[in-house]
């Protein structure tokens, strides 16, 4: 595979577009400054979580005898939670409307949001098979520039939808993202089932 | 001493570290030691540290055979470990305010609040238990808990230089990453459970 197309797919598996409504809702508390700088910086944490797997992934892993069934049940679990909280979000604004929200910081945006279990997965899988780590490391950096640039855009979105907007939206995406969790958590169980009876 | 073995070292030392959290309680130590003098601290946090470590093995040593007398199954002590490590990751990675770490009491520490439940918290001491329980060895989890304890140590010696050069913003990702690792460790061990379920059963 060349260079762009393993960008191509790093960015399709990272998903961007498609969570750029849940980060808005999990960051809408905050200024807008603020929300363009926490989204930066999720983005290069997200980064840096994706070239750790690229290079030390695998002996991760190994040395913790953990099993790639487990990396999807988590990240799905965790979303999981994340999903909840969303969905039953509207009780704080009645009681403490003008509470600040504790800053999400490395959970859940970088991961498992943008840097999820499919995609260190596929950059493990990936660095197994291509013989050139260069070239991957390459390919995450490329794939990275539209990912922060669609990250940092999400903040604008509030402008559109506004606060109100925004606090419905936040229990819809809660939805998606509850049943986007889902699917990871059955993936996960079907590759243990595979494990146990094959 | 075999690879395996070895392994399980590792995991099990990997495991005892993440619970005891030393990067997660750097700002609770920092906090509570903040008044005394510098002699002062290394001492109360030497002591603290050394009933922690006491703690923990004896519930060790009682963990060798409370489930035996209590005819518990070696799945459930599986399943189980998963569970409460489960917990703890969901505790490191989305804190509360009713978590012991948020309401410090004054003055200086003495067992409560440093060793016991900081250090030396009840997942500690479960986890301590259905360990020493399913590991052949008698001598494998308390070297796992004298090796995780010693590194629990030498993080709290250098807590101060490990905030400035960190800040707090470095510790909160380290400290997640600790969560998010902990809660891949529980459901490995979780499945481990079920795999065992399975083939007994089938």
């Amino acid at each position: 595979m060349s260079v762009f197309t393993i960008a191509l797919t790093l960015f399709i598996i990272a998903n961007p577009i498609g969570v750029t409504p849940v980060i808005v809702s999990l960051i809408k508390d905050f200024d807008f400054k603020r929300q363009r700088f926490i989204a930066f910086r999720e983005a290069m944490l997200a980064l840096f979580l994706a070239l750790f797997f690229q290079y030390f992934g695998e002996v991760f892993l190994n040395a913790l005898q953990i099993k790639p069934f487990a990396v999807t049940i988590t990240g799905g679990l965790l979303l999981f939670a994340v999903a909840l909280s969303m969905i039953f979000s509207f009780h704080e604004s009645t009681e403490e409307a003008k509470q600040v929200k504790q800053e999400p910081f490395f959970v859940p945006i970088a991961t498992p949001i943008i840097s999820g279990p499919g995609l260190l997965a596929t950059i493990m899988i990936l660095s197994q098979r291509e013989n050139n780590n260069f070239k991957l490391t390459m390919a995450i950096l490329l794939a990275w520039i539209p990912v922060t640039a669609v990250m940092t855009f999400a903040p604008y979105l509030q402008k559109i939808f506004g606060k109100r907007g925004l606090a419905g939206m936040e229990q819809l995406m809660g939805m998606i993202l509850a049943l986007l969790s889902m699917e990871l958590v059955v993936k996960g169980t079907a590759m243990l089932y595979h494990a146990i009876y094959t | 001493m075999t690879t395996n073995e070895s392994t399980t070292l590792f995991t099990l030392t990997v495991i005892f570290f993440f619970i005891m959290d030393p990067v997660g309680n750097i700002a609770s130590y920092l906090s509570l030691v903040q008044g005394l003098d510098k002699k002062r601290r290394y001492l109360v946090l030497l002591r603290e540290m050394l009933i922690a470590l006491v703690t923990t093995l004896l519930f060790c040593f009682l963990g060798e055979f409370i489930f035996k007398f209590l005819e518990i199954s070696e799945v459930t002590v599986r399943v189980s470990i998963g569970v409460i490590l489960f917990l703890v990751a969901v505790k490191i990675l989305f804190p509360n305010k009713d978590s012991p770490r948020a309401n410090l009491p004054k003055g200086e520490p003495f067992i409560v609040p440093l060793a016991i439940p900081l250090v030396a918290g009840p997942s500690l001491l479960a986890t301590v238990m259905l360990y020493a329980d399913l590991e052949p060895s008698l001598w494998l989890v308390p070297e796992a808990i004298f090796i995780a304890w010693l590194a629990s140590f030498a993080v709290f010696l250098a807590a101060p230089f490990l905030q400035r050069y960190l800040g707090n913003n470095g510790l909160l990702a380290l400290e997640k990453l600790t969560g998010i690792i902990l809660a891949l460790i529980a459901v490995q061990k979780f499945a481990e459970g079920l795999h065992r379920f399975f083939t007994a059963n089938s």
